[in-house]
């Protein structure tokens, strides 16, 4: 009942805010919640095992008969710390809405909790159609987000958030069907399960795109590529942060986009192994585009919120080459780089929250001489900027060196010109960070009428855990890798095999398997 | 021949025979009521008494399996579920047509008796075994219908409306019967049952049998708003008063579907590739004009008879399955559930509507819908739940609804429509996300007042609720519909 609690709580949250009669204390309410949750979340961690690849907490209840559709939950190693990512920023948004969203205040926090509800069942289902599901209802409350609390362009951005996002997901869905189908003719049954996807040998050959199995590749690839998003689909990224209100930009940034990395994991490599090995070329070059084009793009922005999301583009660039060579350093650092960019990342946009609060402008030639003015803001940007650039004993640094590595030992090529991203992406955060801290003060700095406050308790409360975060991540990895390492050595090894050989030693005919 | 009608005929046909009887009641009260019009509370009483009546033997008898009256009516799975959706949206548009201002007038006796009338002809046509009781059936649904439309009120839109459903409702019925009469003269038959157990080699065979039954199929499309004979749908359904467009969009369309399922999901017409891939060709068209055609609209109403242009299309998908099916009813089946789902979106959102006319010539254009969400909450949550379904997203009964409907046809091996479906529900989504923009996100009052219909605001709940359910629970649902198919 574990990973159900954690599913579906948020939803019972909403109509808890939804009923509450006390409009004034609706975010108390609610961070309360939302903390509640994560300390749910946090005996996962603590029940998790390890030691095994296995999945674990697992839920499995017939919901569609018919089409051997499931009811089915489950955790490993790779989803694990991309539940508690999302069961962790959750309070922080929160809390970081106090002032940033003053209207509807009802809507929105129905709004985050189903959003958070929609995030946790896809990193949790275990079945295709119940993963689709959650996968295009998170797609409903970020709509509103942006189009309710947004910026002024915030239909155009919302619309083409909404329509890139579903356009991309309505071929894996076909494709799921087809997998559905293809299970029905191995076993005899049809089921949309994981693990009765993993035993179905899907045909493939080399050298054309038009063999069932590239074809089923591309159709799901292309959703996840959509969602990361890998150049050239990624334009409605920079439009949907700019455009979002803080809450969102931070949840778009440190969940949404990993839901496209995960699914590459869960489902794209493993599902369709020799697929992506043939095809990973692909990835492999339109990943290194996006390091390199994201930052050269961001280093040209006059908007710091712009500047972030290009680097977003640029930042989820490694951790698709990081996935693509698909061995264990790559996989480990790209997963390890999803979490980072979570917390950097985020922890970026809040800042930039915060100070556009003040000035209500995020112009970079605006600003100058920050530094002087806001000492507190500017040591929490600077943390920040670190591990975005990814100095050592930051976080940043131990996911990029791991990609950076897997990628020299599998792909030597792509690791040279991936490199050049750390360079480009040092430059434009260090450019970015002197230009709005140092230097002569700008307009918005010197307004001797309106002196800028330095950052409140409360700000500061909502910081702190990301920094800390980015320190403890830096210097102690292993707390954390250890945990994945069985699941991602697993998937190396075994490919798409991945369940079935746990799952099969168990019923014990993994022999007949082996024959077949 | 020898006729024999049997207290077995009569048992069979007893909902077609309730509802006429329940039709008569409004007008003799009327009649010795000194031709004053009684109230209209207890007219709609009697009205939907009938149609409960009417559901009530329908699911007692019905779905047997058995015939009647000489093999031209059947009282199997298509009747039983299409009649059971047909007489349920009837009766939902009844009450919208009590409330609605342009339709609750001097003459809602006359207008319930037409209704009931209508959807005998409805429960006529789903059972119709032979194509003469299934023209007779479609007269008398469409006969009621023309005069429903027409007689409302006064507003000129709506006389337009009428005449030209007139019109083109009789070309459709004339190319249908033209078509019997092929099929007649080249088999010496008209019963379905019958003629398609020759199907199969007389589609290859004889061109003269093809001719007639693609004008059979042709006199449909018409009926189902399939491009390139769709051009009356948007005006009829705009110029209509709202619960009838409403009748139109469900109840009528249903129905039809129902008897072009009954011709083409056979299996027996599948030898002919030609028509069949024509067929693909109408639904892929359909689906395109459809939803190209909605997002220019302005006029909400308008807007809605363009989107239902596209539902045909994605329903005419599982109409092409369950003719190619092999795997039993699988393609039926989707199609029955597809057409559940949609009348429940459609009357939600069309009683959305009536809501919000304010007066009998009231024209509410999407820009209308701004900043509803202030005046009318839950009428707006609700409006958005429809859409949302209508778009077909989850967890919504509407993505259900495409998720039987496409693994339908990827299991038939038409990946190439369910691509085409996908894309097109793409598409779709630039339109019905419109007014959930205006409503939600744009300042500025709505100046739609609209006003309080307690009777259809229930109508509006109850549907969203089906759909947040349903959605959740729609395994069951399909498994009964299948399971009564392959028994």
């Amino acid at each position: 009942m574990l990973l159900s609690t954690i599913v579906f709580l948020p939803i019972i949250f909403a109509f808890v805010v939804l009923v509450w009669p006390q409009a004034k204390t609706i975010r108390h309410i609610a961070f309360i919640l939302s903390l509640l949750e994560f300390l749910i979340s946090l005996i996962v961690l603590n029940k998790f095992d390890s030691g095994t690849a296995q999945l674990q907490l697992v839920e499995k209840q017939m919901w569609i008969e018919r089409f051997g559709i499931q009811y089915f939950l489950g955790i490993d190693g790779i989803s694990l710390w991309l539940v508690l990512l999302t069961t962790f920023l959750t309070p922080i948004i929160i809390l970081a809405s106090w002032n940033s969203i003053d209207k509807k205040l009802k809507g929105f926090h129905v709004a985050m909790f189903v959003l958070q509800s929609a995030m946790l069942g896809t990193f949790l289902a275990m079945d295709a159609v119940f993963f689709y599901v959650f996968w295009e209802l998170s797609l409903i409350p970020m709509y509103f987000m942006i189009g309710i609390w947004g910026g002024s362009r915030r239909i155009y951005a919302t619309i083409k958030f909404f329509i890139f996002t579903m356009a991309g997901s309505v071929l894996m869905l076909i494709a799921i069907i087809y997998l559905m189908y293809l299970t029905q003719q191995s076993s005899g049954q049809m089921s949309a399960s994981l693990l009765e996807f993993y035993k179905v040998r899907i045909p493939f050959v080399g050298g054309s795109i038009l063999n069932l199995q590239s074809l089923l590749f591309f159709a799901f690839a292309l959703a996840f590529a959509i969602k990361v998003p890998v150049w050239p689909v990624h334009t409605w990224l920079p439009d949907a942060h700019v455009e979002a209100p803080t809450p969102g930009s931070v949840i778009l940034a440190g969940v949404m986009l990993k839901m496209g990395t995960y699914g590459f994991l869960r489902w794209v490599i493993p599902l369709f192994p020799d697929a992506a090995e043939y095809w990973a070329w692909v990835f492999l070059v339109l990943g290194v585009i996006g390091i390199i084009y994201g930052a050269l793009v961001a280093m040209v922005q006059p908007d710091i919120k712009k500047l972030v999301a290009y680097s977003s583009v640029s930042h989820m660039g490694y951790i698709i080459v990081g996935l693509f060579v698909f061995n264990e350093y790559g996989i480990t650092g790209g997963l390890y780089q999803m979490l980072n960019h979570g917390v950097s990342t985020g922890a970026l946009f809040l800042l930039i929250g915060m100070i556009y609060e003040r000035t209500h402008s995020r112009e970079i030639s605006k600003y100058g001489g920050l530094a002087g003015v806001l000492p507190i803001f500017t040591i929490f940007f600077f943390i920040i900027t670190l591990s975005s650039i990814a100095v050592p004993m930051t976080n940043g640094f131990i996911g990029e060196f791991l990609i950076l590595l897997g990628l020299h030992q599998a792909k030597p090529i792509y690791a040279y010109f991936a490199v050049s991203g750390v360079v480009f992406g040092a430059s434009y955060m260090l450019w970015m960070f002197k230009r709005v801290f140092f230097g002569e003060k700008g307009e918005l700095v010197k307004d001797i009428h309106h002196p800028l406050k330095d950052l409140s308790l409360r700000e500061i409360s909502i910081l702190t855990p990301l920094v800390i975060l980015v320190f403890w991540m830096g210097l102690f990895p292993n707390q954390f890798l250890d945990y994945s390492k069985a699941s991602v050595k697993h998937l190396v090894t075994n490919k798409n095999r991945y369940y079935l050989q746990i799952e099969d030693i168990k019923s014990g005919n993994l022999k007949q398997i082996e024959n077949k | 021949m020898k006729i024999d009608i049997g207290m077995a005929d009569i048992i069979r046909t007893s909902p077609m025979i309730a509802i006429f009887l329940a039709s008569l009641i409004p007008l003799t009260s009327k009649l010795f009521n000194n031709n004053k019009e009684p109230s209209n509370l207890i007219t709609l009483i009697e009205g939907i008494g009938g149609l409960i009546v009417g559901l009530v033997l329908l699911a007692v008898f019905g779905g047997s399996g058995e015939t009647a009256f000489n093999k031209v009516l059947v009282f199997d799975s298509i009747s039983f579920w299409m009649g059971i959706i047909a007489i349920s949206s009837a009766g939902t548009a009844i009450i919208m047509m009590y409330e609605n201002p342009a339709t609750n007038g001097n003459q809602f006796s006359e207008l319930v008796f037409l209704a009931l009338n209508s959807v005998v002809g409805m429960l006529i046509l789903v059972s119709a075994l032979d194509l003469l009781t299934v023209f007779i059936g479609l007269e008398l649904m469409s006969l009621s219908l023309y005069l429903m439309i027409g007689m409302s009120h006064e507003e000129k839109l709506s006389k337009e409306a009428s005449f030209k459903y007139f019109v083109l409702g009789s070309f459709a019925s004339a190319i249908f019967l033209y078509g019997t009469s092929f099929i007649y003269g080249t088999t010496g038959s008209t019963n379905v049952g019958l003629l398609m157990q020759d199907a199969m080699g007389l589609v290859q065979t004889n061109r003269l049998f093809l001719f007639g039954i693609s004008l059979v199929i042709l006199g449909f499309c018409f009926k189902i708003s399939i491009a390139p004979f769709h051009a009356w749908t948007p005006d009829v359904y705009q110029g209509a008063p709202t619960p009838h467009t409403a009748f139109m969009a469900t109840a009528v369309k249903v129905v039809s579907f129902a008897a072009l399922l009954r011709v083409v999901a056979t299996k027996s017409l599948a030898a002919s590739d030609g028509l069949f891939m024509v067929l693909q060709w109408l639904a892929v068209i359909t689906m395109l004009v459809g939803n190209l055609g909605a997002i220019v609209q302005t006029n909400l109403k308008r807007m809605l008879a363009y989107s239902s242009i596209a539902h045909s299309g994605y329903i005419l998908v599982g109409v092409i399955t369950a003719g190619v099916s092999d795997a039993g009813f699988f393609g039926a089946s989707s199609v029955v559930f597809y057409l559940f789902s949609y009348c429940v979106m459609t009357l939600g959102t069309f009683a959305i509507v009536s809501i919000l006319e304010k007066s009998d010539d009231d024209i509410i254009t999407i820009d209308n819908l701004k900043g509803l969400a202030h005046k009318k909450p839950i009428h707006a949550f609700c409006f958005s739940l429809f859409l949302i379904s209508l778009a077909g997203l989850p967890p919504a009964l509407g993505f259900f609804g495409k998720f039987y409907l496409f693994n339908a046809a990827i299991g038939e091996g038409l990946i190439w429509l369910a691509i085409w479906g996908v894309i097109n529900s793409v598409i779709s989504v630039f339109y019905y996300l419109k007014p959930i923009v205006l409503m939600y996100m744009t300042e500025g009052e709505s100046d739609i007042a609209g006003h309080s219909l307690n009777a259809t605001t229930v109508t509006v709940l109850a549907s969203a609720a089906f759909i947040a359910v349903l959605g959740v629970l729609s395994g069951p649902l399909f498994s009964a519909v299948e399971k009564s198919f392959i028994n």
